[in-house]
This record gives C-alpha cells, sequence and structure tokens, in this order.
C-alpha cells in the first residue's frame, strides 16, 4: 500500500495526453552576471489524462504559473520533459512552439482585460486564430464559435471594452478553441472576474470537457472551484507537487499538511469548531520548517520524500510526498489521528 | 446603545447628460459601537458606493440626493472641508480595494508611516519614527523593516501596512473595501485574523465590504446584502447565513463551489442589468410571482432582527 507510486502506470487504462517529468525551471536573480538561482519549479512529474480536467493548487509563488508558462513554451525549462505522444516536445521543439503544437495545446490568461488588443473587434481575434491554423474562417465557423462559449453573433463586430469581464473571458475562450486543441491551460481564468460570472466560466469549461472531450489544466488558488471543476487535484507548494489525486478524496481526507493548512484557511462558516489558530500555527510551522515538522514522529528524515500512496479512490490513486506517510499505512492513520485529536496512546507507541 | 454610524435612506446618483444612474437608493443601516458590520453584493450593486458617500468621497458626476449620514451623531453631509480633515482618518479610515497598490513606491514605508504623525499629531520626525515602528510591531512586521520600500514587501505585508497606517490614528471605525481580494487565501486568514486582534485591542466599529459571503459570515456580527443598489436583506451573520430568506442572497451563497458536500451544478447569477421594467434577477428568481414588480421593494422587519426585502405578506 505504501510503495511509492509508479508513474508509468496509466490511471485511465489509456495513455494520457500530456507526461511531464523531471520538469525544472530555475530563474536567475540579480544582475546579468548574478550565479544566485532561485528554483521556481522543482523536478515536477504529472500527467495530464486525456478528456479530464486536471487542477493544480497551491498559493501565489508556489510554481503554478511557471509551469504552464513552460508548458505552453512561454519559458524555457532549465531541464526536465514534456511528452505529447510520446514525443519530447523540448527536444522536438527547442526554443519555441511550433504551430502544429499550438495546434494541440492553447493557454486562457488570467486577466481577460489585457489578453485582448483593444484596437481589433472581437471578429479579429477569432479570424486570425482560425486563419493562422489554416481553417476556414466562414461567418458559420465564427457563430459556431461564439455560440459554443455562450456569446451572440452580433457581439462578433464589438470591441472589448465593450463587454464584461466574464464576456471577455468567454472570447478568450472562444480564440482558444478556434483551433481545435487537445488541451486548454486555463490559468487563474476567474480569479479576475466578478462573482456573478464565475460559475458560468467553470461551467463552460466543465461543458467543453463533456461535449468535446478537451483536456484541461486548471491552474488556481480556489479550492473550492478545483473541486468542483477538477477530476484530479495537484497541490503544489514551493516548487514542487506534494499531493495529488482524485480532487474529492484530497479535499475531503488532505493528507499533506501543507493541503491541511490550504484547507484550512479557505473561510467556511460551517465547518465545524471554525478556525482553530493553534492547529494552524503548527501546520504553518511543518510548512515552513520541514526539518522541524512538528508532526514529526521519528520516522521523518532529511532526505527528498517520495510519493507514497494513502488510498484509492474512482480509479486515482490518491498520494502524497510527506515521510510521514513512509512506514504502515496504520501509522499514517494514526498521525492524521493525533492532529485531529490528542491521542495519549498514539505518543506512547514505538515508531 | 447610540449606534457609531448611523445611514438613513440614503440614495446616491450618477448624472450625465439628462439622465442619471442610481448607485444607492434609499439605503439605511447602522453600525453599533465594536460591531463588525458587513456589505456583501457583486460588481456594480452600490456597496462601494456606500462606503465613498460615509467617507464623503463622491465626486461629480455621483452626487448625494437624498437620506442621511450621520456619525456619532453628527451630520457627515454637513461637515465643511476643515471638518472633513479632521474627521477622515482621525474618527474613520479607509482600507481601499487595490490598497497594495496605494502605497508611494518612491517613499520607504517609515517615512510613510511617520507622515500620519507629523501632519496629524505634529509631532517631531524622530517621535514620529518612533511611533511608526510601533504601529508596524502592531500588525506584525518587523520594525526593520521601516526602511524597505514598498516593492521590497510581499503582496500581504503591503496590505497590513496599510491597515497600519488606516488604524494609526485610532479611528472609531474603519471602512474596508474588498481588502482581500487580489491575496491568495492563506494570506487572506492571516489579514483576516489580524483585523480581528486589532478590532479586539482598538475596540473600533468596522463597515467590511466584499463579495465573499463565506469570509463575510466569517467575520461579521451583522450583514446587509446589496443588490441594484438597494438593499435586500439585513440580519445577524450567522441567521442569514443559516436561513437567507431573500432569493438574491441565496443566489449570491451560491455563487461560491463549497469545499463540503456533494458536487452538485452551480447555477451562478444572473447577469442581465437591471432596466426599467424589470429588477433584472426576477427572470431567475426562484420566488417569481405574479404580484413581482420592476421595483425592489422595501425592506421590512420578517422576525426580530431580521429584515428583507420581499414581495407578498401584506407588508408592503
Amino acid at each position: 500500500m505504501s510503495e511509492p507510486v509508479h508513474l508509468d502506470e496509466s490511471v485511465h487504462g489509456d495513455k494520457p495526453l500530456l507526461q511531464v517529468r523531471g520538469l525544472t525551471k530555475e530563474f536567475q536573480v540579480g544582475s546579468v552576471f548574478s550565479r544566485r538561482r532561485v528554483r521556481a519549479v522543482g523536478a515536477v512529474d504529472f500527467d495530464l489524462p486525456k478528456g479530464r480536467i486536471t487542477a493544480l493548487v497551491g498559493e501565489s509563488g508556489s510554481g503554478k504559473s511557471t509551469i504552464a508558462r513552460c508548458l505552453i513554451r512561454l519559458e524555457q525549462p532549465t531541464a526536465g520533459s514534456v511528452l505529447l505522444d510520446g514525443e519530447d516536445i523540448l527536444r522536438t521543439e527547442r526554443r519555441r512552439a511550433s504551430r502544429a503544437y499550438r495546434r494541440k495545446v492553447q493557454m486562457v490568461f488570467q486577466d481577460p482585460f489585457g489578453s485582448l488588443n483593444p484596437v481589433h473587434r472581437i471578429e479579429h481575434f477569432l479570424t486570425r486564430a482560425l486563419v493562422l491554423h489554416g481553417r476556414p474562417a466562414t461567418r458559420e465557423t465564427l457563430r459556431e464559435l461564439m455560440e459554443t462559449v455562450g456569446l451572440t453573433e452580433d457581439m462578433l463586430d464589438s470591441y472589448p471594452h465593450e463587454l464584461s469581464g466574464g464576456q471577455r473571458q468567454r472570447v478568450a475562450i472562444a480564440r482558444a478553441l478556434a483551433v481545435e486543441p487537445e488541451l486548454i491551460l486555463a490559468d487563474e481564468p476567474t480569479s479576475m472576474l466578478d462573482v456573478s460570472v464565475r460559475v458560468g466560466i467553470l461551467n463552460l469549461m466543465r461543458r467543453l470537457r463533456d461535449e468535446r472531450g478537451i483536456s484541461m489544466l486548471y491552474i488556481t488558488h480556489d479550492l473550492g472551484s478545483a473541486r468542483y471543476l477538477a477530476d484530479t487535484t495537484l497541490v503544489m507548494f514551493a516548487g514542487e507537487l506534494v499531493e495529488g489525486g482524485d480532487s474529492l478524496a484530497v479535499m475531503d481526507a488532505p493528507a499533506h499538511p501543507y493541503t491541511r493548512l490550504l484547507l484550512s484557511a479557505v473561510p467556511d462558516p460551517e465547518r465545524a469548531g471554525g478556525y482553530d489558530p493553534v492547529e494552524r500555527a503548527r501546520l504553518r510551522e511543518a510548512v515552513l520548517h520541514p526539518t522541524d515538522c512538528p508532526y514529526d514522529d521519528g520516522s521523518c528524515s532529511a532526505e527528498t520524500p517520495v510519493r507514497h500512496v494513502v488510498g484509492e479512490d474512482a480509479g486515482q490513486p490518491h498520494w502524497v510526498r510527506c515521510h510521514l506517510y513512509a512506514p504502515a499505512p496504520d501509522i499514517a492513520h494514526r498521525v492524521l489521528k493525533t492532529a485531529d485529536t490528542p491521542d495519549p496512546e498514539a505518543e506512547n507507541t514505538p515508531v | 446603545m447610540e449606534p457609531v454610524l448611523d445611514v438613513r435612506h440614503l440614495r446616491v446618483e450618477y448624472r450625465g447628460d439628462g439622465r442619471s444612474v442610481v448607485g444607492a437608493d434609499d439605503v439605511s443601516f447602522s453600525v453599533g459601537p465594536g460591531e463588525i458590520f458587513g456589505l456583501a453584493g457583486e460588481s456594480g450593486c452600490g456597496k462601494s458606493t456606500i462606503a465613498n458617500a460615509v467617507m464623503r468621497l463622491l465626486k461629480p458626476p455621483a452626487e448625494i440626493t437624498a437620506g442621511s449620514v450621520r456619525f456619532q451623531g453628527r451630520d457627515v453631509l454637513a461637515m465643511g472641508a476643515k471638518e472633513l480633515r479632521s474627521f477622515r482618518w482621525r474618527e474613520i479610515a479607509m482600507v481601499f480595494q487595490s490598497a497594495m497598490n496605494s502605497l508611494n513606491p518612491v517613499l520607504t514605508i517609515g517615512e510613510q508611516l511617520g507622515d500620519i504623525f507629523t501632519t496629524h499629531e505634529k509631532l517631531k520626525r524622530r517621535a514620529a519614527r518612533e511611533r511608526a515602528g510601533a504601529l508596524l510591531e502592531l500588525v506584525g512586521i518587523d520594525p526593520g523593516r521601516l526602511k524597505a520600500y514598498p516593492h521590497q514587501l510581499s503582496g500581504g505585508m503591503r496590505q497590513r501596512v496599510v491597515i497600519a497606517m488606516a488604524v494609526a490614528l485610532e479611528p472609531r471605525m474603519l471602512i474596508m473595501d474588498e481588502p482581500t481580494t487580489a491575496l491568495d487565501v492563506v494570506v487572506q486568514q492571516e489579514i483576516m485574523a489580524q483585523i480581528r486582534d486589532l478590532q479586539r485591542d482598538l475596540g473600533f466599529s468596522v463597515l467590511f465590504i466584499t463579495h465573499d459571503m463565506s469570509l463575510m459570515v466569517e467575520l461579521s456580527d451583522r450583514m446587509g446584502v446589496m443588490y441594484g443598489g438597494r438593499l435586500v436583506e439585513l440580519a445577524p451573520a450567522r441567521e442569514l447565513f443559516a436561513q437567507p430568506l431573500h432569493p438574491y442572497t441565496e443566489a449570491l451563497m451560491n455563487a461560491f463551489p463549497p469545499l463540503t458536500g456533494p458536487r452538485a451544478e452551480l447555477t451562478g447569477l444572473f447577469d442581465a442589468p437591471r432596466t426599467a421594467d424589470s429588477c433584472g434577477f426576477h427572470v431567475r428568481c426562484p420566488a417569481d410571482r405574479a404580484d413581482c414588480s420592476a421595483n425592489i421593494p422595501d425592506l421590512r422587519e420578517v422576525a426580530p432582527g431580521r429584515w428583507a426585502a420581499l414581495t407578498g405578506g401584506g407588508a408592503r
């Protein structure tokens, strides 16, 4: 039960659409001659299965967006491989993405107010995407695109400033759809939008998955929306993936201290007992000083933890990278128990 | 007990050439001493208009056309320029939505905090600097960071600095307009805990504005829900959350995917504008009835302490 996950074993039977292995991105800090480097993403492994939505959650600065920018080839990764149809695109397309790659992978950005050029009409954005990728830009195609994302044909003649934030984000999604991609990378697509339109965008993404089988990487810090939208949730902390699995399983039974910290920070009036500052301080300590973790029961070591499976839900392994889960599974349960309620028996048990 | 802030029948209009748009209409509420009062609603519902009206920050074309705002018995709307200067900041302070970016990038944190005391309390620079250090400590930042420039601080720290500035002169009331919208959940939680601590220590009242219902219910004592420039519900926060009376309140609560329970499809809010013959919401309103009219009805007390703008029931 507790052996490391074999990544090559596919979760859903067939081969995943995109396989990311050992993806690393370091940024140079300081002047041009500086040797100082910051590791934004450290050797990350994950799969994006076909026709599924995978959420990548974590706080600001955890490296979520850097992963998306590496995948869409806006950043050059320092190391690693990204396999699409068995081909490592970092090798075959060394400098930047080819048109063929962009036809398969598209991106929707966070800020719909900045991603559409204000001097062009909506028609221009869609026509350009179609023409660049060799598809006929007939009125019929344009109308279809607009209707798919829930807009009307007459909006084609509008300028971006005439549309609301939600409508603009729909245009950005229509532009991505114009090339009929297999994968859409969505970087916080709803965080700049008003509450009144957020659910509409989430529902649109859901529909695109269900009706067109488009895979998505949904990047967000809103855990509720990840739970609502995504089949799989990956939790990122300080450039590394620390937990992953079925979205409901990860949210309902978080294993890693960091996931629990994230979840405890979400305002939720229905949470029994409310917010517990003492427990959160402990979690924070565990997250910030991994070598001095208050959950350490002697099983921790200075070595980088490997993935351990703690459960299986909806055909997906629920894994966590934390030394706490290294030994037998009953210890994992016991540690969780001590964290929730002090259990005198557990403390006396030799490890 | 006499309320700190008492807003009665406030109406704000944005006047253009020959036509006007109502930003807020017949809004009445009061905030007691040491109370945290929340105003919730989507963009454009008028919640920020109310905050700006209370601070007397509205500029043309916005105009207060009816109603009254009283702060500890004084008529805010009748204040002159000089009176306003001491009223703002000393009695009532505001943390703006984009507060993180409201710090001056070319001055150090220490200079900006010190300015408050040299200007308002006529302190010497040295004394002002000491007070600035104490102020930073109050919001949990090392006073050593006084020499830092805003860009050297994280978003959460900048937000704390702005909150420190707002409470510097120990005002009776703090208005916060979406103070954590640009921050991620962990930082948001820390800032909120900070505000609660400060509120307990300094005893000020808070008018808290956000669209995040969960956050609001966690923090507020009482809250109002605004829609289309009008208050549609007013109640103790926990009671409102447990049992919303107005369909819009319920819709707003369901606009956020929950972290618990089954994964059910959400419908979101209706984004049609309010027009002359429709309240804009009644199209989606589950309580749509024949006696619905274009106007959002007035608030009426449905149960002790609970007010809702509902049609029917004979009270209109």
